[in-house]
C-alpha cells in the first residue's frame, strides 16, 4: 500500500472526526437523482482504461461503461479528473458520487469505500526490453532483477507482500513510480529490469513500443476490477450491481472488451 | 494528434495556474502583511502567537494542507477543487510573507520609526508613511521569490483534479505516450511564467529604487 | 525677566539596575542656548531623549511652558511636535527627498494642504541654505547637507525648544562648519536651544550657558567664561582641558 496514500487516508480520518461526520442516512442514489446527475471521479491517464483522445475528451473502456450505466440510471454524467491517490478519498469525503478507475478490491480501501460487483477480471505481467538477458519463468524469478512498479497499485501490493517482505527482494531493488509511464520511461534506459504492471494496459504499452516484450502474464494480485463507492450505502450499491449483472448479461461489457483491448 | 494541438492541450491549463497563483499570492500577502504588522508592533502576546501561525504553516506541506481543506474540513461542504487549493496555498503563502514583511520591517524599524515619532507622527502614522515604504521596497526581492514559489506550488492542485498544467502533462502523456515532450512542454509553461513574473518585479524594484549617489 | 520654556525637576532614569541619571534639575529660559557637555556613556542623550518622551524618566517631572509633559494624561505626540529633535546620524527618511522629509509633518501633523506644506517646507530648507536640493533624494546628499535638512525637518514644526543630540560627530571634519552656521543663525534668530555637542569654539561663542555633566550628575554649569576661564571644579577644567586638546589635534591631523 503506498504510504502517502495511508497518510492521506489518516488525516482524513483524523479530521473528520475533528469536525464531527455529517449524518449519512440519506442513499447518495436519492442525491444523485435528485441532482439528475452522477458525479463520477476516475483518473485518466490509464490507457485503454481511461485517457483522453485527440480532442482531450475522455475516453476508454471505463468510460464507455460509465457513461451506459449512467444512461440506465436515467441521470447525466459529470466526470471529474483527480490523480488516482486521490479518488478514494474523494469519495469518501462526499466530492465524488463513485469512481470507475481500473480498481482492484482491495482490504484497506474497504475500510473507507465499497466496492461495486466486478465488472472485468484482468491479469498482471512482467514486461522486459529486448535487452534482457534473464529468464522468468515463474513470478518468483522476478526478485533476481531490478523491479520497478506503480507505487499504491495492488501489483505493488504484490511485490512487497510476496517477494519483499519474505526476503526474496531487497527493498532498494524495487522501484516504485507514481506512474506506469515513468517506469516505462525507466525500463527503456536500463535504470530498472522488469516492469510489473496490469496485463490490459501493459498490452498496449508493448504495442506502443516494440522494444520492450511481455514475459509472463497471469492473475496474480489482480482479477477482478470494481466501481468505488461510498461507504456502506447499499441502496446506491444495489442499482449499480443491479445495472453491472444486466450489462454482463447482454454482453455489452464483452464488446467494450473487443473494442478496447483488442481481445 | 499534430504538436500544435499538443502544446495548446498542456497551455490551456495555464488558466488554472495563473488563476490558483492570482488567488493565492495577492490574499498571502494581504493576511501576511496584517499578521507581519501584529508581529512587530503588536506586543509580545501577538507576537508568540503570530510566531505559532509561522511555525505552524510553514511546517505543513502545502499538499498536506490541502488535502486536510479539501476532504476532510469541507466534508459536505461544496467547495470546488480551485478554491480548496488556491485557499490551501494562500494560507501557506501567507505564513512565508509574514516572514518576509516582518524582516523588512525590522531592518526599517528603530531609527526611522523614531525619528517620524520625533516630529510628531502617531505610531500609526510612522508606520504608513515612514517604515512602511521603506519596507515594501525591501520586501520585493525575497517576495518575487515567494512569487516563484508560489507558481510552480500552483501545480499540487493538480490532485485535486484541477486540470492545470502538471495534471494535462499527465493525461496527454498517458494517452499520446509521448510522456518526455509532456513534462517538458510543462517545463517550459512553467520557467516562462516564473521568468515572466520575477523579470516584471525586477523591472518594479529599479523603478522604486530609492537614487542615490555611490 | 526670561521665560522659562523647559523646566526639568529631580529626573531619575534607570534601565533595569543600572541608574543613567538621578535627581536632575535644569531650566532652559526663552531664547537661551544651553550646551551640554560631557564623557561618553555620561546620558546626555538619554536625557534628550526622555525631554521628548522617546523615553520615559523613572521619577521626577518635565514642563514645557507651563504644561507638565511628564503627566500620565500627557498627549504624547502633542508634545513632540512642540519640540524639535536633530539626530546624530540624521535619521532623514530615506524614501523621500528633502522637501518630502520637511514636508512630511506639516502634512501629517499640522495638517496642513500640499499648497501650504509646500510652502513652508521650502522656506525652512531656504533658511538652512537647501533651496536647491529640494528634490534630492537623502542618498544624493553630503553629511553636512543631510544634517541641515534634519534640521530643516524639525524647524518646520515651529517648535519651542530645538534639541541637538552631536549634531556634527558623523560629519568629516570640513562639513562641520555648514552646520555649526546654520545653528549659530538659528540661535541668533532667538530660537531656544539644548545643544549636546563637542565643539568648544561653538560652545565659547554662541552659548548662553554651558552644562558639565559626568556620570549621571550635573557637576557644574556657567557662562562660557565661567565654565572656561574659572571653573569652579578641577573635574570641569580637566575635562575641558582635555576635549579642546582632542579637539585640537583633529584639527591639525586634517590640515
Ligand atoms: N535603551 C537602553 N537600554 C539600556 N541601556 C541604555 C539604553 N540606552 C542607553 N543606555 C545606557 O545608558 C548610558 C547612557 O547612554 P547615553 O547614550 O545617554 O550616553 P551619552 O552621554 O549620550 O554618551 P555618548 O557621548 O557616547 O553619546 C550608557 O551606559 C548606555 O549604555
Ligand atoms: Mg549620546
Amino acid at each position: 500500500m503506498k504510504k502517502r496514500f495511508l497518510l492521506l487516508v489518516a488525516l482524513v480520518l483524523v479530521a473528520a472526526m475533528l469536525v464531527g461526520c455529517t449524518t449519512e442516512t440519506d442513499s447518495v442514489l436519492d442525491k444523485i437523482n435528485q441532482a439528475g446527475k452522477v458525479v463520477v471521479g476516475t483518473s485518466a491517464d490509464y490507457p485503454p482504461y481511461e485517457y483522453i483522445d485527440e480532442a482531450g475528451n475522455k475516453t476508454g473502456f471505463d468510460i464507455d461503461l460509465m457513461t451506459e450505466i449512467a444512461k440506465r440510471m436515467g441521470v447525466e454524467l459529470e466526470w471529474v479528473d483527480m490523480p488516482f491517490d486521490s479518488l478514494v478519498a474523494a469519495v469518501d469525503s462526499g466530492k465524488l458520487d463513485m469512481s470507475i478507475s481500473c480498481f482492484n478490491y482491495d482490504e484497506e480501501r474497504d475500510k473507507t469505500v465499497d466496492f461495486s460487483e466486478a465488472y472485468y477480471t484482468t491479469e498482471d505481467a512482467f514486461v522486459v526490453t529486448s535487452a534482457f538477458a534473464g529468464t522468468i519463468t515463474v513470478p518468483e524469478d522476478a526478485a533476481n532483477y531490478k523491479v520497478g512498479v506503480q507505487s499504491g497499485t495492488v501489483q505493488d501490493g504484490w511485490l512487497t507482500d510476496n517477494l519483499v517482505t519474505p526476503g526474496l527482494l531487497p527493498e532498494a531493488s524495487l522501484s516504485r513510480y507514481e506512474r506506469v509511464d515513468q517506469a516505462a520511461l525507466d525500463l527503456a534506459n536500463g535504470r530498472i529490469d522488469v516492469l510489473m504492471g496490469d496485463y490490459v494496459p501493459i498490452q498496449a504499452l508493448v504495442a506502443q513500443n516494440p522494444d520492450l516484450q511481455v514475459v509472463y502474464h497471469g492473475e496474480l494480485s489482480t482479477g477482478p476490477i470494481n466501481i468505488v463507492l461510498p461507504d456502506g450505502d447499499a441502496a446506491l450499491k444495489a442499482e449499480v450491481d443491479r445495472i453491472i449483472k444486466e450489462l454482463q448479461a447482454e454482453g455489452f461489457i464483452d464488446q467494450l472488451a473487443v473494442k478496447y483491448f483488442s481481445e | 494528434m499534430d504538436f500544435g494541438q499538443f502544446i495548446s492541450y498542456i497551455a490551456s491549463g495555464t488558466v488554472y495556474t495563473v488563476g490558483v497563483t492570482l488567488i493565492a499570492l495577492p490574499s498571502g500577502l494581504l493576511i501576511g502583511t496584517i499578521l507581519a504588522l501584529l508581529y512587530v508592533y503588536g506586543g509580545k502576546a501577538a507576537a508568540r502567537v503570530m510566531n505559532l501561525y509561522s511555525t505552524v504553516f510553514r511546517g505543513i506541506p502545502p499538499l498536506v494542507l490541502l488535502f486536510i481543506l479539501f476532504f476532510a474540513v469541507t466534508r459536505g461542504i461544496n467547495l470546488s477543487a480551485f478554491w480548496a487549493g488556491s485557499l490551501s496555498l494562500g494560507i501557506v503563502s501567507s505564513a512565508y510573507q509574514m516572514e518576509i514583511v516582518r524582516g523588512a520591517l525590522l531592518s526599517v524599524s528603530g531609527d526611522q520609526l523614531m525619528a517620524a515619532r520625533a516630529i510628531g507622527m502617531s505610531r500609526l502614522q510612522s508606520i504608513r508613511y515612514v517604515v512602511l515604504p521603506q519596507a515594501v521596497r525591501l520586501a520585493i526581492p525575497p517576495w518575487s521569490n515567494e512569487a516563484a514559489i508560489v507558481i510552480k506550488d500552483s501545480s499540487l492542485v493538480y490532485a485535486l483534479g484541477v486540470p492545470e498544467i502538471l495534471r494535462r502533462a499527465q493525461l496527454i502523456g498517458a494517452s499520446s505516450q509521448r510522456y518526455l515532450l509532456a513534462y517538458l512542454s510543462a517545463a517550459v509553461i512553467y520557467f516562462l511564467l516564473v521568468f515572466g513574473t520575477t523579470r516584471l518585479l525586477a523591472v518594479l524594484e529599479k523603478k522604486l529604487t530609492i537614487p542615490s549617489n555611490p | 525677566m526670561p521665560e522659562p520654556i523647559l523646566t526639568i525637576k529631580n529626573l531619575t532614569k534607570k534601565y533595569g539596575e543600572n541608574v543613567i541619571f538621578q535627581h536632575l534639575d535644569l531650566t532652559v529660559n526663552e531664547g537661551d542656548t544651553i550646551v551640554i557637555i560631557g564623557p561618553s556613556g555620561t546620558g546626555k542623550s538619554t536625557l534628550l531623549r526622555c525631554i521628548n518622551l522617546l523615553t520615559r524618566p523613572d521619577e521626577g517631572q518635565i514642563w514645557l511652558d507651563d504644561m507638565e509633559i511628564t503627566a500620565k494624561d500627557c498627549d504624547e505626540d502633542q508634545v513632540r511636535q512642540h519640540i524639535g529633535m536633530v539626530f546624530q546620524n540624521f535619521l532623514l527618511f530615506n524614501h523621500l527627498t528633502a522637501l518630502g522629509n520637511v514636508k512630511l509633518g506639516l502634512s501629517k501633523v499640522k495638517k496642513m494642504s500640499d499648497e501650504a506644506a509646500t510652502e513652508k517646507a521650502m522656506h525652512e530648507l531656504a533658511r538652512v541654505g537647501l533651496a536647491d536640493r529640494a528634490d534630492h533624494y537623502p542618498g544624493q546628499l553630503s553629511g553636512g547637507q543631510q544634517q541641515r535638512v534634519g534640521i530643516a525637518r524639525a524647524l518646520a514644526m515651529d517648535p519651542r525648544i530645538m534639541l541637538f543630540d552631536e549634531p556634527t560627530s558623523a560629519l568629516d571634519p570640513e562639513l562641520i562648519g555648514e552646520v555649526l552656521e546654520v545653528m549659530r543663525q538659528l540661535a541668533l534668530d532667538g530660537m531656544t536651544m539644548l545643544v549636546v555637542t563637542h565643539e568648544m569654539g561653538f560652545a565659547r561663542e554662541v552659548a548662553d550657558r554651558i552644562v558639565f555633566m559626568e556620570k549621571g550628575y550635573i557637576v557644574e554649569e556657567g557662562s562660557p567664561d565661567e565654565m572656561f576661564n574659572h571653573p569652579k571644579f578641577p573635574r570641569t577644567r580637566e575635562f575641558l582641558w582635555k576635549i579642546t586638546e582632542l579637539y585640537g589635534k583633529k584639527e591639525t591631523d586634517t590640515n
